[in-house]
This record gives structure tokens, sequence and C-alpha cells, in this order.
């Protein structure tokens, strides 16, 4: 029995940030990196289908990225990932999520996995698409924003509760395997000591090249995937601005504004 | 004297053979139960895990003797109880000593010998000192047995704050039972000793070598007197005697016999627990060796052998739970009960032949002799417990280490958690980032040296809240103009600089805080810089005391010292005085962690400050509450908080104007502490910083900065 998590390390801005000079991205200097927040949830979520189960269960995390996601793969780790695995090309920059839905689904079918959990989203690009489209290339049966799941390792279903708008919920029993994407909040993610992670830091995290999960450059970047970046850029603020002085002063400027508006 | 020889007392006087054997058979049955359970304890001890504490062992002993001669932790904040102790501890030791020079001679010397010399003058002053030291043995336990039963001592009160009432654990009132046992039997021996000892005298009046000396024994004499005068004859004295004498023997002996199961024991284990003390326990918290597995102390056998020690060493006097702040204000805390819940589990886990399995050694949890996690995440780790601490019991080390093992677990506050992580990504608190860290400078009339880059005299350490608080910020701002003023050549470290770590570590997340420590040692050790001054407490305690064992040997010293120099040497000129009338709140981490009392007084003193002190103060200040981590965990709703508490006890001062800290954590607790305890606009709340700055004129160098 296998479940097979795909995580992400996502960035936050930091203050003051400046955008790149080819105005794609925010510059990676200021960024800082730590792993998706609904990965701790879909992690958390496999770990204790692992610990409740009496037969072997395997944890694999998955994340696509560069040499700095070791860092978080090892986060996972220390909160007991049986293993880790780590796909990188230089030929990979610039995929979309449909594009990483092709690598995992790759990984996937190599792994053989009985459960496929990803986050809902990754909270920098918020796309929510990747998991989806794993499970579109995998041609498994999907459920988005699992609140609640009910699974035994073994069973050939498994019943699951979904959020919908507007407060719904929906229950549905779903075909294993499948790629279920989680949402914040199903269970209470546990704490990685720092200790936890340093430790970690001696299981292997294996490196995967295109090929050996029987891709190439071709299906892969920002020429192959369906959408690509034109531009980022910071929108310009609206004009608030506080009005100082005794209230009839307020008062005057105030209607001046108004007329200004108005084209008075 | 011609009759030298004759002045003695005769032993078994009168005594059929068959009685001395059946008295010896009795005495060595005693001291095999005593040699036993001795060797159970050791047992015990051996199943906790290695201490390097062995070192400067003579030192150790000669410090622990001159502790135990002088008393000088027993008396402190209890004087009564530390004088009465010392009573019957003289008595003890001089009965001790007696009677082992009775068996010195009788069992040993003229047997194997045949030297004598408890006659003739010997004799006699030997008889004097006993008397006195049965005197003084009587008279310091009626002390105690007053002190037990009039004074309704709240410390007594063996009731748990962490248990309810019927709880199993709950009262201990086999405790109070153990207490007044050992009260008892102890005072019976003493008292059938002087009425034994007046009875042989009624009984020997005829003997001119024992009447005529009798007021060697003056209590002995005065009895006898009084037998006489009731008309107790010399054969009625002889026939009482025998009884006398079986009863205190063998009360005598079943007390030998009972040291090592009961209190009594305490005679050794508070002696070594005061030898095996560590100076800086708490200051300094153990690190946890690489290839250990997991962090902290799950099970009891995870305690070292010395921590065991200490758990036996409690004599429950509660001096700890009265100085102890969380136990003050109703949380489920108290250092005494954490000691003595480990030591019934020890006792019952590791006293018998084999060791129970595993998970029946796990000391957290619910059950009885276990510790609740919300007992151990009440601890503000101030170190009150440990300071006062007659006996040397390091209770803050054992609480860290306990809670090492809940955050490895992940048993904690949720807003915790969420800090921890916070401070492992972008290494502070605050969650700001780390190029905000020096964003206070921008504000300055001045540029800031980077230490970094150029050498600098002083290194300043400014610590998570000076930097980032906005009220600290002024203060930070205020002590930079101050050091500017006085020439001081200073640097910063910048974004570089991360956490200090003291409080992560005290929170016992210990991978985190080797992760903040060697980043700043690395960063600090890249500096050219003579010293480190930091307004911090919590970064000077770490930086000062727990830094080197990660190979950051640097000099450091809190603000107050470096400020007081700087004006006695007039570098700092203070243009006028401060009229007010001021008290001061010793932060834990300068005053208690690192024995800083003297110089913020000294500045207020020479501020022109009138300082009144709270009762609580220096080496008993009462801890605001922000310390081991309880600043990043929300204080339960409905319960006083420390600081609300220490507002009360600054109000009761008459005419009190400020209320003055030397610590930013203090600063942020005492100003919303001040708001909700109804004392705001009686009095102020004010960094010692801030004083210094509206004394001094900063004109001369303003000036030139501008026209620079």
């Amino acid at each position: 029995m296998k479940i097979l998590v795909a995580v992400k390390q996502v960035a936050a801005l930091d203050e003051d940030f400046e955008i790149r000079a080819d105005e794609k991205d925010v510059d990676e200097d200021f960024l800082l990196y730590d792993l998706n927040e609904w990965d701790d949830f879909s992690l958390e979520e496999a770990m204790k289908i692992k610990e409740a189960s009496a037969s072997e269960v395997e944890v694999v995390v998955v994340s696509v990225g560069p040499d700095r996601v070791d860092e978080s793969l090892r986060k996972c780790l220390a909160k007991g990932a049986d293993r880790a695995i780590r796909i990188w090309d230089d030929s990979i920059e610039g995929s979309d999520a449909i594009a990483i839905g092709r690598i995992l689904a790759a990984v996937a079918q190599k792994e053989a996995p009985d459960m496929l959990f990803a986050g809902v989203q990754s909270s920098d690009q918020a796309y929510a698409a990747t998991g989806i489209s794993t499970a579109a290339y995998l041609n498994w049966p999907h459920a988005a924003v699992v609140a609640n799941l009910q699974y035994q390792p073994g069973n050939q279903s498994a019943l699951i509760r979904r959020e919908l708008e507007g407060g719904l919920l929906q229950e549905v029993e779903i075909n294993c395997p499948a790629v279920l994407t989680i949402q914040l909040g199903i269970n209470k993610p546990r704490y990685a000591s720092l200790r936890g992670i340093k430790q970690a830091a001696a299981k292997a995290i294996e490196q995967m090249s295109l090929s050996e999960i029987g891709l190439s450059a071709a299906d892969v970047g920002a020429t192959h995937s369906m959408s690509r970046v034109r531009r980022m850029y910071i929108p310009s603020k609206g004009r608030a601005q506080m009005i100082e002085g005794t209230i009839a002063e307020q008062a005057a400027k105030l209607i001046q504004i108004m007329n200004e508006f108005k084209g008075v | 004297m011609d009759n030298a020889k004759q002045i003695t007392r005769v032993l078994f006087e009168s005594f059929e053979p068959q009685a001395i054997h059946l008295f010896y058979a009795i005495g060595y049955l005693a001291i095999a139960i005593f040699i036993y359970g001795v060797f159970v304890q050791i047992r015990k001890y051996r199943r906790g895990k290695a201490d390097g504490s062995w070192n400067e062992l003579f030192g150790r002993f000669v410090d622990m003797l001159k502790t135990m001669a002088t008393h000088r932790t027993l008396v402190r904040r209890d004087k009564s109880a530390g004088r009465a102790h010392g009573l019957i501890f003289l008595g003890f030791v001089l009965l001790f000593i007696g009677t082992s020079t009775i068996t010195l001679e009788y069992d040993i010397l003229e047997p194997l010998f045949g030297i004598k010399f408890w006659y003739g003058n010997f004799y006699l002053i030997f008889s004097l000192v006993l008397d006195v030291a049965g005197l003084s043995l009587i008279v310091g336990l009626l002390y105690m047995m007053y002190r037990r039963q009039w004074l309704n001592l709240p410390k007594l009160d063996y009731k748990r704050v962490d248990r309810q009432p019927g709880d199993p654990d709950f009262d201990r009132s086999q405790y109070r039972r153990e207490d007044w046992a050992f009260l008892w039997s102890f005072i019976l021996i003493g008292i059938t000793g002087f009425i034994l000892e007046a009875s042989r005298l009624v009984w020997l009046s005829e003997q001119a070598t024992v009447w005529d000396y009798r007021f060697w024994s003056p209590v002995g004499a005065l009895l006898a007197e009084i037998m006489h005068g009731l008309g107790l004859t010399d054969q009625s004295a002889g026939v009482l005697r025998p009884y006398l004498w079986w009863f205190h023997g063998l009360l005598s002996l079943t007390f030998i016999a009972c040291i090592p199961y009961s209190k009594i024991k305490h005679i050794f284990t508070a002696a070594s627990s005061l030898m095996f003390k560590d100076p800086l326990a708490g200051r300094r918290l153990p690190m946890v060796p690489d290839e250990q597995k997991t962090a902290g102390y799950k099970t009891i056998t995870d305690l070292t052998w010395k921590n065991l020690l200490h758990l036996d060493a409690c004599t429950k006097c509660g001096r700890c739970q009265e100085a102890c702040p969380a136990n003050a204000v109703g949380a489920p805390l108290s250092p005494r009960d954490v000691i003595l819940s480990l030591r019934e589990f020890a006792n019952h886990a590791l006293s018998s032949k084999e060791l129970p399995k595993e998970a029946e050694l796990d000391i957290h949890g619910k059950g009885i002799g276990q510790v609740f996690m919300e007992t151990l995440w009440s601890c503000r780790t101030c170190l009150a417990c440990v300071e006062i601490c007659p006996v040397a019991v390091e209770h803050v080390p054992i609480i860290v280490q306990m809670r090492r093992n809940l955050v490895e677990a992940g048993e904690m506050e949720p807003l915790l958690e969420k800090t921890l992580q916070t401070i492992h990504k972008t290494g502070n608190s605050f969650g700001e980032s780390k190029r905000k860290r020096a964003a206070w400078t921008k504000e300055l009339p001045f540029e800031v040296k980077d230490a970094r880059t150029e050498p600098v005299d002083i290194l300043w350490f400014v610590g998570d809240y000076a930097s980032f608080d906005p009220r600290n910020q002024k203060v930070t701002k205020s002590f930079a103009r101050l050091m500017q003023h006085a020439g001081v050549d200073f640097g910063l470290l910048f974004e570089a600089e991360l956490n200090a770590g003291n409080d992560v570590r005290r929170v016992g997340e210990e991978g985190l805080y080797e992760l903040l420590a060697s980043s700043n040692i690395g960063t600090l050790q890249a500096c050219d810089f003579a010293s480190i001054v930091t307004t911090d407490p919590h970064s000077f305690n770490t930086i000062r005391n727990e830094y080197p064992d990660f190979g950051g040997q640097f000099e450091i010293e809190h603000y107050t010292t470096l400020v007081k120099r700087l004006i006695e040497t007039g570098q700092i000129k203070l243009k006028k005085k401060l009229d007010c009338r001021v008290t001061f709140h010793d932060p834990c981490h300068l005053g208690r962690y690192n024995k800083g009392f003297d110089a913020p007084r000294e500045v207020l003193k020479l501020l022109g400050c009138e300082l009144v002190e709270m009762g609580r103060n220096r080496d008993n200040s009462f801890c605001c509450g922000a310390g081991g981590g309880r600043i990043w965990i929300p204080d339960p709703v409905g319960l006083e908080k420390p600081s609300a508490n220490r507002m009360k006890e600054a109000g009761q001062i008459e005419g009190l104007q400020v209320f003055v800290v030397s610590c930013p954590k203090d600063l942020t607790m005492f100003e919303d502490a001040l708001k909700t305890s109804g004392y705001e606009g009686r009095f102020v709340v004010r960094e010692l910083i801030e004083l210094i700055d509206e004394c001094v004129e900063y004109e001369v160098w303003e000036d030139s900065a501008v026209t620079a």
C-alpha cells in the first residue's frame, strides 16, 4: 500500500520586493520559500492513514523544483514520510500547472500508488489545477477540495466529503486509485521539530531526471505549456488620502475633492 | 582525680548477657535493613542516565560542608524554620558523633587494643555536650511541631494545584502523616533519652562517682531532682530503667532502619544534592547530543542519576512553590509537585529488581505520578524555584527537558507552534522580514556602523523585542543616541542578527535553538569587536552562558553596567537630576540568572531617583510572566497574569511615580498590565534608558551632526 503526496515549495513575498527585469516574476532575492500550507494537511492525512493502518503503508512525497526544494522535502521526511522524490531539469522552468501535472502523472505511473494526494492549491500561484491535471493525465477519478476522508488501506473505494460554495458539503464515494486535493482544516498537521528536520538530512532524497520518468524536454517548460506568464506587475494604488484640519476645513476640502471628481 | 576511671557510664549495666546479645542482634538487623535500603536507592540512581558532574569533587564537598554548617540556604526567607532546623541538625550531629565515640571505644578500641578513654574529664565534658545537643534537638523539634500545627502555612499544605479533589494523588495526606511520625518518633527518642539519663542518676544516686557529677548532665540532673521530689526511690528507678532503656534503644534502631525508606533520607540525599549542585543550573541548559535519537525526557529513565538524586533531596519545604509566579496566579504548576510526582514515579518504577516495560516508564500523561502537559507549559523558567531551593533541587532543567519531548511530539499551544515556525522562517519572533531588523536606525540623525563590514569597539546585539516592537524601538533609539553621545564606537549586525534563542531553548525547541545559536555565533565570529552589549537580558543570558557550549566565547555585558560606567567616567553627562519616587523590577534574566542586581540601582541613584523597593526584589523578584516562551502563549482567561500581580505589588508603594524596568519584554508586559490592572494614571512604566535619556541634553553632538 502506497500513498503519493505531491508537494510544492511556495514563495512568499518579503517586504519591499522588486519585480525581475524581464517583468515575468518577483526577483528571487525578495522571496522566502516554505512548504505550501495545503501540503502540510495532505501529508498529515497520508500520515494519519499510515499510522492507523495495521498493514504496511508507504508514504512517498514528490515535488518538482530545483535544489532549494530539498529543504521542504526534508521537512516532510521529518514529519514521517518514508521517501522523498524530487524531479528537476532546467527545461522544466516556466512550466504551467498542466505541464507540472504531466510530470507528476509520470511519477505516479512509475510509483504506482494506491492514492495520490495534493493540496487544493498553492499559496503563491493559486491555480488550483496541478492535482486535477495530474488526475487527467493518469485518467484516474479525482475529487477536489476534500474536507473529510474515510479510507482503509486496501479498500476499492474511499468516502469523502467535499467543500462546496455556500457552506454546502458533498459526500462522494470515489474509486481507487484516485487523486484527491486536500483542503485546509481537514486535520491538525504535526510540528516538525528542527531536530527532526536535521535528522531527516540523513535520509536520501531521490532525484529523478525527466528521462527516468519517461519524459523529455519536449513535454515540459514554457513552450510546452498551455499558458505562459506575460507580465507581473504591481497595480497602481487607489488615491486614498487623510483629510486634516478643523471640521470646517475638512468639509471644505471634501467638497473640493468631490467637485474635482465630478469635473466641476 | 584518683577515681577518674570510675567516672564514666557503665554500658549495659546489670544487663543479662542474653539481653545484650538480643540488643546486638536487633542492632545488626537494623543496620542490615538500612544497608538494603541504601542499596535500593543507589540501584535506582544507577538506572538514570550518566551525568558529568563528578569534576572538582573536593571543592564541591567543601562547599557542601560550608552550606550545611552555616545553614545559609535554610534560613533564607524562613528564618525561624531555618534556625529550628539548625538546632535539630546540631543536636543530631553531636548525638551521632557521641554515639559513634562510645561505639569506637566499646566495640572497637577496647576489645581489640584495650584502649579506654571515655572516663574522667573527657566523659564529663562529653556528657555536658550531649545534654546540650539533646536539648537543642528537642527545642528545634518542638518549634517544628508548633509550626506545623498552629502556623497554618499554605506551603505545608500538600494539596495539589494540578489535580482535582477526589483524584487519588490530590491531597497527599500520607506526607502529612509521615511528617508527624517523623517529628514524634524523633522527639520521643530525645525525651526518653533524657528520662533514661535521669532515671539512671536516681537509680545510682548512692554512688558518689555518679551522683556528685550529675550536673555535668544538667538536663538529666534537673529531671532527676524532679523525680526525687516526686518520691521516686532508687529501687523504683532501677525497675523503671530497663523499660525506658529498651524503648529508647528500639525506637532509635527503628529510626536508623527507616532512614533510606522515609523522609529521614534527606540527611544523605540533601547533602549529596548540594554537593552536585550546578551553579549554572537553568542558566545554561543541557545540550542534546547529536547521536541521541529523541530530545528531552519521555521516560523516568531518561533522567540522569543527578536528577533522580535531586528528586530525593526535596524536603517538601515549599519555598519553591511560594516563589513560583505561575503558582501565585493559580496556574496548575507547583515546582514542588513536579519534583514530588517524579520522585513518586521513580520510587514506584525503579525500586524493584526488574525494570517495568518501556510504556510504564512514560512520565507524561494524566496518570498517578505523571506530569501534565499544562503543568509543564505553565512554567516561566524564571528560576525562582531553583534559586530558593535550600537543597539545590534543579527544577527548571527537568521541566525544560520534559518540554523538549512535548515539542518533539508537537504537544504545544498552536500559537507557540506558529511562532517557532515563524522564527525558523524569518529568524525573529515577529515574522518580520530580516531586512527590517535595523529599520529603526533610519530615524536616527546619525549613521550606525555595520559591524560586519568595519571593526567596532562594542557590538550591540539588539534582540527581537528591541528591534521590532514599536514601543521598544523608542527605547532602542534612545540607547543608540546615548551611546553616540558618550562617544562609544559601536555597530550592529543588521539583518544578519537572528533571535538569540534564549526563549526558544527554554520552550524546549532545542533544534531551532542550535540553528539560531550557531548562525549567530558564525556571524559574530566573522566580526571584529572587543565586546558585546545588549539591552535584552534574555539575549544576554544565552550569549553569556550558553553560546560557549557551541563554541561562541564572547565578552558580553548588559547595558546597565556599561551605562553606569559611562556615567561614572563622565562620558554620559547628566544635565539634570530626576526628583521622583521609583521602584525597580529586576528582570529574571538579568537579576536572578546573572546577578545583575546592583548596576541598575546605582544608575537610578546617579539619576537622583528615590528608589523604594517592592517586597519581592533582587533574587526574589517576581517574573513578569513572559519567560520560557510564555510571551508566545496566550494566558488562560480568568486567571490573573503575573504582570498584573506585580502591578498590585507596586501599587502599594505610597506616591510611586515610575515603575522602572530594564528589559524589553518587561516594558511590553508591564505597560499592558498597567492598563488592565487599573493603575493607569497612578504611575508609569519606563525603561531605565528612558529615564537616563531625560537627564541628557544632546545639543552638543546634535549640532555637530547637523553641521558635519
